[in-house]
């Protein structure tokens, strides 16, 4: 790991690696709302875009900036349909509260929104990585999910992410889709995979509640079915793997060191400073997620406030369950050596026990300090993670 | 007023035949109830009553109706529970008046459960009015009621009032009819005083409160009144009539219904059906029908959350001192933890209790396979009733159970023959006789084990029926069979809550369901289940549970967080609500879902 250089309070006990420390920003327009969806998201009228800026600019003065910035995400939203000079703004902004040039900035980008112009701003302020969304490329498939590209556009937008010099690309994929079979989803792969991309993310369709699926589903439109998703992640798992992806997440794969870093953190529990409307934070000891609303967000802004929402203090508890429940959902595991230094006081008592039933029944495996998950945990990671709930709970 | 100017009356009818409407006008008519007091269904007060359209609790009414003949005259309308499970209360109901409507429905026409009620008003030589509800419906049939009034009750059709409940059509004759065919109160020369106990309330003030009617004689407060199936004596402290609320008067006399306020707290010493009389002047028989109510069906009743215990307690304590005819007391089950045995008059009344805990005293409860009495003996010669599966005696001792059976009239479609004979021979019954009810349909009357109908029975007859078919019963024999104990294993381990009494010819077939049912209600656990029946120890079917793959989520960043732990929590709260068995999370309502979706 590269050293960061610490400060005082970043600094803990002897042995215990410096943290990471990153930013996400929530840039909140969409010209349309796809079906999956649950994310906070607007129409982009240029109103709403400068007062967004603004807002970001307001909400970075309010953070006690402390030592070097690692990582950097734009998600959404679509970060992609800001203008090629929104962009500049939004980079220059973030440019200055970062101490060095961060080793990762991700920007989420739409296939309809890329072109050389914006690309080019990018690339000059130094974002490093893009995440494309392409969920699949079957025309039949994207439509039913209102998704708003074509698989010619995807394409096209890929290679010329390539051109401009992007030398880490990731694509996110969707399984598990109304109507498709297993057949189907292996040939989608199987394009995806001849991009020859960095990283591929593959999402199993999630049915959350306020999205136009969770209706089709509550209406019984659509039909939930846990034994055909397990066997898609199987598959899915198994010809990554062949195809020198390394699974290092439940749903992300990589090629070597192309792992990304800015999540990575967020599953250790790490710190993240989160600006825009919707934008979960958890840093100085707190905690907290920004009002899902431009002008809500705003105007706490304007208070001083920011990180509002579901503030809870972070206590060694917490971060020790949350360690778990999200560090296991990392291949690599959680490093209990490390965790033991960071969190001494936390109730080991509980958390061992915990683990040793997990492990008896074949969900986990502890060995030389470190948990994983084993293949059948992983597709039961909401249970492992229901059954390590009770440290960190109000 | 002289007692030949009072009627007794009450409804009789099939559950929406339109009793409560028309009730409800009846006292309209009269000025009983204004208007405006007057809601949908006034004598139905509880809610589930209302939301089920039946009856449980008698509420009498007094009403002054000045007749054509100029003269005012007392109505005492008796309302009397619409169910198979309380005919022992209809029949005290009946006992208390002279005179009944019979309700029809126009376009369903004569049911079991009208014609079981009719025999019983025929019984009490209560005179019958026929009276055919609902005629403005445009599926009404009025001359295939009046067909079924003949060939069925020997009702001559010259005697039918036209009615409609709703619409207030022939409200005016039936009140001239209840006058002038009902006679007046009957023995009302008995030289001592004796009134009818029909039913009574609990009031956390005032004590028992019971209801009655005066045949003979006056009560008035101050009186010693003597209870005649126990001999225990009370001191009368109020009496009066229901307007339809309670108004204190000074006595009742020969021919009142009312009620009697006495220093008796204890719900169980006032018995339906009982007769009172005074201490100074005692009649030395009793008004003729009383009989002790006994439960038929049994269960055990457990909180879902043991803390609740001691609040499922008094729940079931407040529910007995209105109901005197459910009884409990308490038990335990390894699987369950601690509880009560409960015994209900039968299937309705169980579900109509279960129901009031969860709603009215907000305790979640789990309930066992229900059961009735069976009666072993052993080679010892010993006897004994068992109403708990767990208390059956090892099967090595026992020389012979018998078990209760019903008296059923079960009315169906013709085209509905072959498949409820077959389902009266699944049952272990057997037709003593077949009535031609009209051309289409006919009355099987049959004998069955009353373990068999209680659980889907009813259910079946109307589904197969396609809601045509109904079924009246009465308590019958006891009968020797050959009976087991079939148990229920989980992952292993017995668990007594689910072991049942059953047939030895059906114990396979019983098992394999019952598993097979079981391991698709328990819902998908993280490692292999096993369900399986047994017999004294040998395994005669079983099933497995299915085994959860995958629940993770696919999504979860920085952002998340939050979120995806609130997502953890709400899972774990739905896991809470779950009784845990060994490693197996079982659903509370499993054991009532087991019995229902068969």
């Amino acid at each position: 790991m590269t050293d960061l250089g610490q400060d005082k309070h970043r600094s803990g006990p002897p042995g215990l690696k410096p943290l990471d420390q990153g930013i996400y920003v929530h840039v909140p327009f969409c010209s349309s709302t796809c079906d999956f969806c649950a994310f906070y998201q607007i129409k982009p009228t240029a109103g709403a875009v400068d007062q967004f800026l603004k807002g970001i600019e307001a909400e970075a003065e309010l953070i006690p900036w402390r030592g070097p910035i690692s990582t950097v995400f734009w998600g959404g939203g679509t970060p992609g349909l800001l203008s090629p000079d929104d962009l500049d703004r939004l980079a220059k902004i973030i440019r200055k509260k970062t101490v060095i040039q961060p080793i990762e900035w991700s920007i989420e980008l739409a296939p309809a929104w890329v072109t050389k112009a914006r690309l080019e701003v990018l690339r000059d302020n130094g974002i490093n990585r893009i995440s494309m969304g392409i969920q699949s490329f079957s025309d039949e498939l994207l439509d039913g999910l209102g998704r708003q590209h074509t698989p010619k556009q995807v394409y096209k937008a890929y290679e010329l992410i390539r051109e401009m010099g992007f030398k880490n690309v990731n694509v996110d994929m969707m399984f598990a889709l109304p109507g498709q079979t297993e057949a189907e989803w292996l040939k989608d792969l199987e394009e995806a995979i001849a991009l020859k991309p960095d990283h591929i993310s593959t999402y199993c369709l999630t049915f959350e509640e306020d999205t136009a699926l969770w209706i089709k589903l509550s209406e019984g439109r659509v039909k939930l079915d846990p034994e055909h998703e397990a066997k898609l992640y199987e598959a899915t798992w198994e010809k990554l793997h062949k195809e020198g992806y390394q699974q290092y997440e439940v749903s992300n794969f990589a090629k070597p060191g192309f792992e990304c870093r800015h999540n990575l953190s967020t599953w250790k529990m790490q710190e993240w400073i989160g600006l825009g409307p919707s934008a979960a934070s958890q840093h100085d000891g707190m905690r907290g997620v920004n009002p899902a609303d431009l002008a809500l967000w705003s105007q706490q802004l304007n208070a001083g406030k920011r990180m509002q929402e579901d503030r809870r203090v972070l206590t060694a508890d917490l971060l020790l369950e949350d360690s778990l429940i999200f560090g296991l959902r990392v291949n690599q595991g959680v490093d209990l050596a490390q965790a033991r230094i960071r969190f001494p006081d936390a109730n080991w008592t509980f958390v061992e026990a915990k683990l040793s039933t997990l492990e008896s029944e074949g969900l986990l495996k502890i060995s030389s300090e470190v948990v994983r998950l084993t293949n059948k945990g992983r597709l039961l990671a909401d249970s492992v993670g229901t059954e390590l709930l009770g440290l960190g709970s109000d | 007023m002289s007692e030949l100017y009072t009627r007794n009356f009450c409804i009789i009818a099939h559950v929406d035949h339109g009793k409560t409407t028309l009730s409800d006008r009846l006292l309209q008519q009269t000025n009983t109830v204004s208007d405006r007091v007057l809601t949908a269904q006034h004598l139905d007060s509880m809610d589930l009553e209302k939301e089920r359209g039946i009856t449980i609790k008698s509420h009498p009414v007094t009403m002054h109706y000045k007749a054509k003949d100029g003269i005012t005259y007392k109505l005492n309308l008796m309302d009397t529970p619409g169910h198979v499970d309380f005919s022992y209360e209809v029949s005290r109901s009946l006992a208390a008046c002279e005179g009944a409507l019979l309700l029809i429905d126009a376009a369903q026409g004569v049911e079991a459960q009208t014609v079981a009620n009719a025999h019983l008003a025929f019984a009490q030589k209560l005179k019958v009015i026929p009276v055919i509800n609902k005629i403005d419906l445009p599926s009404a049939n009025l001359e295939m009621c009046i067909k079924q009034l003949e060939d069925i009750l020997t009702i001559p059709e010259e005697e039918v009032i036209l009615a409609s409940g709703k619409s207030g059509i022939g409200i005016t004759d039936i009140l001239e009819a209840v006058i002038s065919r009902i006679p007046p109160p009957r023995w009302t020369e008995y030289k001592q005083p004796r009134c009818l106990v029909f039913d009574s309330i609990y009031d956390s003030y005032r004590g028992v409160i019971a209801y009655v009617r005066m045949f003979s004689g006056t009560i008035k407060a101050g009186d010693m009144m003597l209870l005649m199936s126990t001999g225990q004596k009370a001191e009368v402290k109020e009496v009066g009539i229901f307007m339809p609320k309670m108004e204190k008067i000074a006595s009742l006399g020969p021919g009142d219904v009312g009620y009697i306020v006495s220093s008796i707290k204890e719900p169980s010493d006032i018995k339906t059906g009982d007769t009172i009389t005074l201490a100074n002047k005692a009649a030395t028989e009793m008004l003729p029908g009383y009989k002790e109510v006994r439960p038929m069906v049994f269960c055990g009743l457990y909180p879902i959350d043991s803390n609740d215990y001691e609040k499922l307690k008094a729940a079931l304590g407040r529910l007995r001192l209105n109901d005197s005819a459910f009884v409990y007391s308490s038990e335990s089950s390894v699987a369950l933890g601690f509880g009560f045995r409960c015994g209900f008059l039968g299937l309705l009344h169980m579900e109509i209790i279960q129901e009031r805990i969860r709603r009215e005293h907000d305790v979640d409860i789990i309930s066992t396979y229900p059961s009735v009495i069976y009666k072993v003996k052993t080679y010892a010669g010993e006897l004994m009733e068992v109403d708990n599966p767990v208390n059956l005696p090892d099967a090595g001792i026992i020389e012979q159970i018998s078990e209760p059976t019903i008296k059923a009239s079960i009315h169906i479609p013709n085209d509905s023959m072959g498949d409820i004979l077959a389902m009266i021979m699944e049952k272990r019954g057997t037709v003593d006789h077949t009535d031609t009810l009209d051309a289409n349909r006919v009355m099987l009357t049959c004998a069955l084990p009353l373990n068999e109908i209680l659980v889907d029975f009813n259910d079946r007859l109307k589904s197969v029926t396609h809601g045509y078919g109904s079924m009246d019963y009465e308590p019958g024999e006891y009968r020797v069979s050959d009976l087991v104990k079939m148990e229920i294993l989980v992952n292993g381990d017995p668990v007594d809550a689910f072991a049942s009494i059953v047939h030895r010819d059906k114990a396979d077939g019983r098992g394999r369901e019952f598993c097979e049912r079981l391991a698709k209600i328990i819902p998908p656990q993280m490692f292999k289940v096993a369900i399986q029946a047994a017999i004294g120890g040998k395994v005669i079917a079983r099933d497995n549970v299915k085994e959860m793959r995958k629940d993770v989520t696919a999504k979860c960043y920085g952002g998340d967080i939050s979120r995806k732990r609130k997502l953890l929590d709400k899972q774990k709260e739905g896991k809470k609500k779950m009784k845990q068995f060994g490693k197996v999370s079982i659903p509370s309502d499993a054991f009532i879902q087991v019995l229902k979706n068969q």
